[in-house]
């Protein structure tokens, strides 16, 4: 859903609340506690407020993890190389030979 | 849908994303081993594998939370890089096309496993026990600070496939909602939705005890 335009920040319920937060998040720096629009409603439900500062902890550590975990096996390497020379020997054969170009000239 | 045909059209970005290239340094040396991979040089290929192997692995295996699959589509998406790489201009940083080249290839080799993202609306949606419960949850224990890489890599594994997807391509590969939607073949609003109930999944995930910490806890209250 897209964010409407008349919401009462104020005076949503945390049931409104939770389905506005995808749009809220994806808008902006996806920092919704310090959405200013959002500052009392937060104040005053502290369960939402645990709610975003928990999912905004999962999205900034998630970033952690586009660090690489360590290599493939060697045999990854081994088989594409087979794999190369197998494609290769092949072109090499599906070539037409000097012979055969000069019959067709 | 996807055909063999426009991988490499959708590896091109539409616009450059800033995320991407920030995390993507140009890496030296390398532009040299694209031009010598590209006139056939097999020992610059080497080169560009031994640079890009453990990212491109890590990706399939976030993508796909299985280490043999994940080996696979490495070995498929450097096969099809070497088969491709006269078609890279530079438009954008290497690491970033090469990126997206194994983004669309896990997605076209779950395709077709059965993953029919044509009306992804309906089958990227996990069962009911799997979606997350619609409830705020007690406040007690918050996650913030508290969240340790082996506990979140455990966690994103064990979402359900669909969830994993969208939530690595956005949270952790820097990809943009509008992107998401092109590679995915959904709207927008389905990607925002998708990572939001990703996110509340891994919350429920990591708010449950470790069997580690349960059996301390078991054990302190045996004392």
């Amino acid at each position: 859903m897209t964010l409407p335009a008349n919401i009462d920040f104020d005076t949503m319920k945390p049931e409104e609340f939770e389905n506005y937060l995808p749009d809220l998040f994806a808008n902006g720096d996806g920092k919704v506690s310090r959405d200013p629009r959002l500052q009392k409603f937060l104040t005053e439900n502290p369960d939402c407020a645990a709610l975003v500062s928990d999912l905004e902890a999962i999205a900034e550590h998630a970033r952690s993890l586009f660090e690489p975990v360590g290599d493939p096996s060697d045999k990854v390497w081994a088989n594409i190389q087979t794999k190369l020379r197998e494609e290769s020997a092949r072109a090499t054969e599906s070539e037409p030979e000097d012979d055969e170009v000069k019959e067709i000239d | 849908m996807y055909l063999e045909g426009q991988l490499m059209t959708q590896v091109v970005p539409a616009k450059p994303n800033l995320g991407l290239f920030k995390r993507n340094p140009p890496i030296a040396g390398e532009a040299e081993a694209i031009e010598a991979a590209k006139n056939g040089d097999a020992e610059a290929f080497s080169k560009l594998y031994a640079l890009h192997k453990r990212r491109v692995y890590t990706l399939c295996l976030r993508m796909l939370g299985n280490v043999s699959e994940a080996e696979d589509m490495t070995q498929e998406a450097f096969l099809h890089l070497f088969r491709k790489l006269g078609s890279f201009r530079g438009e954008s940083a290497f690491s970033t096309w090469l990126h997206r080249l194994t983004v669309n290839l896990v997605l076209m080799h779950l395709r077709k496993k059965g993953l029919n993202l044509v009306s992804l609306e309906e089958t990227i949606n996990p069962s009911e026990d799997d979606a997350p419960r619609r409830d705020f949850g007690s406040r007690d224990p918050v996650l913030t600070g508290s969240v340790d890489r082996v506990a979140l890599e455990r966690a994103v594994a064990s979402l359900p496939p669909g969830y994993r997807m969208v939530f690595v391509l956005h949270d952790v590969e820097g990809f943009e909602h509008n992107e998401i939607a092109t590679m995915l073949d959904c709207s927008t609003g389905n990607s925002k939705s998708q990572l939001h109930k990703a996110r509340l999944k891994l919350r429920e995930l990591l708010r449950q005890p470790s069997p580690a910490a349960q059996q301390t806890t078991s054990t302190e209250a045996a004392q």
